[in-house]
């Protein structure tokens, strides 16, 4: 069985053998290339269940490192080509072929009849193998290829449908809004590695970084340089504010491969990049603090955006925004592991959400959650496993969110008891979101499935190959938490299958040495992750690897308040459909921004005013109802304007002002530079030859 | 003798040359100056070879010179056919005129 | 100061007057004129620094060919003889990039060759000359003459006329082709220049 983890590297090639098969002969076939993406995906998929399976009994276990050089450069530096296998690496290669594999199958009665049928499955088959080599890559040069690779595919199929103009906009600025990222992370990775040229001969490679990290050989200038330009890539990659604003337009691209890009894999591709420099990470607070604070925002305002959406791919879109900061403010409070196990979990849930969205786009012919309705009895398939995706979204106990995401706010906790204002900070906006995330979904499964059908398409299940996929993600999106939960043995579980030979149960963070005496853990050892852990993290340093979580009887009270209260407020504004009247409806522009503001007035006076002033005033509880739904309503109108302000102010005009004001200046700069470009020859070559005389003085002075 | 002098001379010719491909207007003239610049190379080079090397048995620097006239009588044939198809497209052969590549 | 010194400066000072008359002359044909002179003083330099075979060979495919290549090239582009100006807007530039590089590679080449002590001037001699382009030069020399064939094939196939299928010489140029397969192009052209206001499209098509 060890043998396989040798050839990992055949998971990764299998996609990419797919899509050259493809490109050159998939036309002729009869399932137009689909039928070999589809098996070379599942070879792959079983390939990498065994591997994950292997690493996973043997947790924790030492890292499995194959490379060959590629260009022996000399000047002490060597180009590998190589792959690293752990089980941070196994995780990924599971949930990345996973979600490519039901992808493939859902696509191929999903894209029926697409032109471009073939062109697709090429794309997707690249997709896939970009995302393993960024994977299994043991160089973080090896990283940066298959993170452009990514890019690229992520480009080209957001504007797959390159015959609408609004498609190739977005497609343009999700390239280069994460380009601009990337610059960050190329520069990131060079100033990380010229801390490492004096040392190894090969000073991109991953374990080496982290082993020099922790063993303090790099500085604290090349730490925090480093690991903040590479948080940069990993901000506009992994859609964090403010460069998140990529992500809701990358929804031109056609549904399913919003659940395999720009849901499940490629935007995470960021939070995996921190957990893999995670021992560089935790070497230094500030790094840290600024990751926690950016993945706090974005957790918060990602998620207020969802609420003022009508598209229902924009809802999930910045709800990925919301939970994507979720990940990267865990990574920011030292949950490792709980960060991971989020983006794990979330990557089967996320999935599911969009490929149910994609079925009921296909159903309805529209985006918009308000041109839906009623859909529970024409589609009961898409309907439960919709829900599933939904209560997992929102965090329902026993569900895999669920536990990943409270394992993320017991993260925060851990560290606020470490003395982290950053642990507070994540443990109470991360309620408060999970409040909003629970009411958004909650808003579009009742719009989408309670009331009467507002479409002008008789709805229709879609077919067993878009179902299948459906029901295997729904599963997974519960099953998949018990990895790490209170049920999960000691070992081997999630926790220990990331451990690493530097991550192990033993290591902490250096920083915290001294300084965790100050505060213990608020409350008793009941709120502490591990029963190991509570003594711990009141005076020692704090762990890196939590253990496994215990029960935590007050946040799971608070969650369940929330969630009834989130849901209670839905189905009071929603719970009977739209109102016919709505006006929004045939407008057509701007129609999300409207939706929400009409939608409030209208719900507001239909359902809280009215039955308030009419029915209740008889009542002989008269006072209690007024006080009672004024809460109610209170906080309803709270929630909305905040998201209405959000959504104003800071994206509408700090974000895209700023990005505007950006292609503004560049395209004034362009206008007077051009004139150099005069055409005239002579002139090139006089000014070709000037330089040449300025060269050689340059070099005369310089001697 | 010294070899200063053929390397100022050779030094001269080829900033006439660079300045007859600045300033010269018509294409047949742009090409006479950089045969102008080639040939004050082959200056250089000879003079390297019998001044500085005199006993080199492979004669390098005489060969070089050589293929220098050889290739540059090639350019000749290949930039006046240039010239002459841009004058028959455009009835002009000033550099001025081709300015396609313009903003 | 040898005899050879004294050719040496004698020829050297009518090249490089060649050389600058070449560059700065009002008219076409005696640019070329004075090109030649160039060519041939510079033959003239070869033969005090004692390559005679170059010599020779400056004279036959310079002199002889290049220049007369030269001057049939500005006659068949029927440029203008007599005076005008000849020179385009980028005089100054011209003037400035020249005279700055002779004053930095002079500086560099007094700096570097300066000082070295004269010395007997000793070529190869010819049969020298011509066992080492058989020997050790053969394989460049067999490429060189590739390179001129290929040259000479591109030469002809650049310059002539373009000729139809059945041979027939064509008057007009590759533009007034395009014109002729899409006759409303230039029309379109103008339209989008003056902006609607042309209607003379119509009698072409």
């Amino acid at each position: 069985m060890d043998a396989l983890l040798e050839y990992a590297w055949v998971v990764v090639a299998l996609p990419l053998l797919s899509a050259v098969l493809i490109t050159a002969v998939g036309k002729q076939l009869p399932g137009k290339g689909s039928e070999i993406g589809i098996a070379a995906l599942g070879l792959s998929w079983l390939l990498a269940v065994g591997i994950a399976w292997e690493t996973f009994v043997t947790s924790p276990m030492e890292p499995l490192e194959r490379s060959i050089d590629w260009s022996p450069l000399g000047g002490g530096f060597v180009f590998e080509l190589g792959m690293l296998v752990d089980g941070l690496t196994a995780v990924m290669l599971l949930l990345v072929t996973t979600v490519s594999f039901m992808v493939h199958v859902y696509s191929r009665e999903y894209m029926h009849g697409e032109p471009r049928y073939t062109y697709f499955f090429a794309m997707l088959g690249l997709f896939t193998f970009s995302m393993l080599l960024l994977v299994v890559a043991n160089n973080l040069l090896l990283a940066v290829i298959g993170w452009e690779l990514v890019g690229l595919c992520s480009y080209l199929l957001i504007g797959f449908y390159w015959e609408g103009k609004s498609n190739q906009d977005a497609a343009n600025k999700a390239f280069l809004t994460t380009k601009f990222g990337d610059v960050g992370l190329i520069v990131g990775v060079i100033v990380l590695s010229a801390g490492m040229f004096g040392l190894t001969d090969t000073p991109f490679n991953i374990i080496e970084i982290n082993e020099a990290a922790v063993a303090g050989q790099l500085s604290t200038t090349t730490i925090v340089l480093g690991m903040l330009l590479i948080f940069l890539g990993c901000m506009s990659k992994s859609g964090q504010m403010p460069l998140h604003v990529w992500l809701p337009d990358a929804m031109a691209g056609p549904t399913p491969v919003s659940a395999l890009i720009h849901a499940a894999t490629m935007v995470t591709a960021g939070v995996f990049l921190l957990a893999r420099l995670f021992p560089v990470v935790a070497q230094n607070q500030a790094v840290m603090a600024t990751i926690a604070i950016f993945g706090v925002l974005t957790l918060f305002f990602g998620g207020l955006l969802a609420l003022v959406q009508d598209d229902l791919k924009k809802i999930l879109a910045y709800s990925t925004i919301s939970q994507l900061g979720y990940m990267v403010a865990a990574i920011g409070v030292g949950g490792y592991a709980a960060s991971i196990f989020h983006l794990f979990t979330h990557g089967f849930f996320k999935a599911l959400l969009f490929l149910g969205a994609g079925s009921l786009i296909h159903a309805v012919h529209s985006n918009n959650i308000s041109d839906m309705g009623g859909m529970a009895k024409a589609m009961p398939h898409t309907f439960w496993t919709f829900i599933v995706g939904s209560l997992a979204l929102a965090g329902f106990p026993l569900t895999a969110g669920f536990f990943s995401k409270d394992e993320i706010l017991i993260a925060g906790e851990i560290w606020a008891g470490a003395g982290f204002f950053t642990g507070n900070l994540v443990y109470w906006v991360g309620l408060a979101a999970a409040f909003v995330t629970t009411f958004y979904m909650a808003r579009a499964c009742f719009l989408i499935f309670a009331g009467e059908n507002r479409s002008h398409h008789p709805p229709h299940e879609s077919g067993k190959l878009m179902l299948a996929p459906l029901m295997v993600l729904a599963v997974l999106s519960v099953a998949s938490g018990y990895l790490l939960s209170p049920f999960s043995p000691e070992q081997p579980n999630f926790e220990t299958w990331l451990a690493t030979p530097l991550l192990d149960a033993e290591a902490t963070f250096p920083f915290t040495e001294g300084t965790a005496a100050a505060s213990g853990v608020a409350g008793d050892g009941v709120l502490a992750a591990g029963t190991s852990l509570a003594a711990a993290a009141g005076d020692g340093p704090v762990k890196v690897l939590h253990g496994v979580p215990s029960w935590h009887p007050d946040l799971l009270a608070i969650v369940l308040v929330l969630f009834s209260l989130a849901v209670f407020l839905a189905y009071r504004f929603y719970g009977k459909g739209l109102p016919e009247r709505d006006p929004t409806l045939s407008m057509g522009r701007f129609t999300d921004v409207l939706v929400a503001k009409y939608g409030f007035d209208d719900f507001g006076y239909r359902y809280i005013v009215v039955p308030v002033r009419d029915k209740l005033s008889a009542a002989a509880s008269y006072s209690s109802n007024v006080l009672i739904d004024g809460v109610v309503a209170g906080v309803g109108r709270a929630t909305k304007s905040a998201a209405m302000t959000t959504y104003r102010v800071v994206d509408q005009q700090v974000i895209d002002g700023g990005i505007n004001g950006a292609a503004f200046s560049a395209a004034w700069w362009s206008e007077k530079l051009k004139r150099i470009q005069s055409g005239d020859v002579q002139k090139y070559a006089g000014v070709l030859v000037a330089g040449t005389i300025l060269l050689v003085l340059a070099f005369a002075a310089a001697r | 003798m010294s070899p200063i002098g053929p390397l100022l001379l050779a030094t001269f010719l080829f900033c006439a040359g660079v300045y007859g491909v600045i300033a010269r207007r018509n294409a047949v003239l742009v090409l006479i100056s950089v045969e102008l610049m080639l040939n004050a190379v082959n200056i250089n080079l000879v003079t390297f070879q019998n001044l500085l090397y005199p006993g080199d048995p492979a004669v390098t620097g005489q060969m070089f010179a050589l293929f220098i006239i050889g290739v540059a009588a090639a350019e000749v044939g290949v930039g006046l056919a240039i010239v002459f198809n841009m004058f028959r497209n455009r009835a002009s052969v000033d550099v001025d005129d081709a300015d396609l590549m313009r903003w | 100061m040898t005899g050879h010194d004294v050719v040496f400066v004698l020829v050297g000072l009518l090249t490089a007057g060649g050389a600058v008359l070449t560059v700065t002359s009002k008219n076409l044909m005696h640019a070329a004129l004075f090109f030649a002179v160039t060519l041939g003083g510079i033959a003239g330099v070869f033969l005090p620094l004692a390559a005679d075979f170059l010599a020779l060979v400056q004279i036959v495919v310079y002199v002889g060919a290049v220049a007369v290549l030269f001057m049939f090239g500005l006659m068949l582009t029927r440029a203008p003889i007599g005076r005008e100006a000849l020179d385009g807007q980028n005089r100054g530039l011209a003037m400035a990039v020249a005279g700055g590089l002779f004053v930095v590679l002079s500086t560099l080449v007094i700096g570097a060759f300066g000082d070295l002590p004269t010395a007997e001037v000793t070529g190869p001699r010819i049969d020298d000359l011509g066992i080492a382009i058989f020997a050790d030069w053969v394989l460049p020399f067999e490429v060189l003459s590739m390179l001129l064939l290929a040259a000479l094939i591109g030469a002809i196939v650049l310059a002539r006329r373009e000729t139809g299928e059945s041979g027939e010489e064509l008057t007009v140029t590759r533009i007034e082709m395009a014109q002729d397969r899409d006759p409303d192009a230039l029309e379109r052209e103008q339209a989008a220049l003056t902006s609607g206001s042309g209607g003379d499209g119509e009698e072409h098509a």
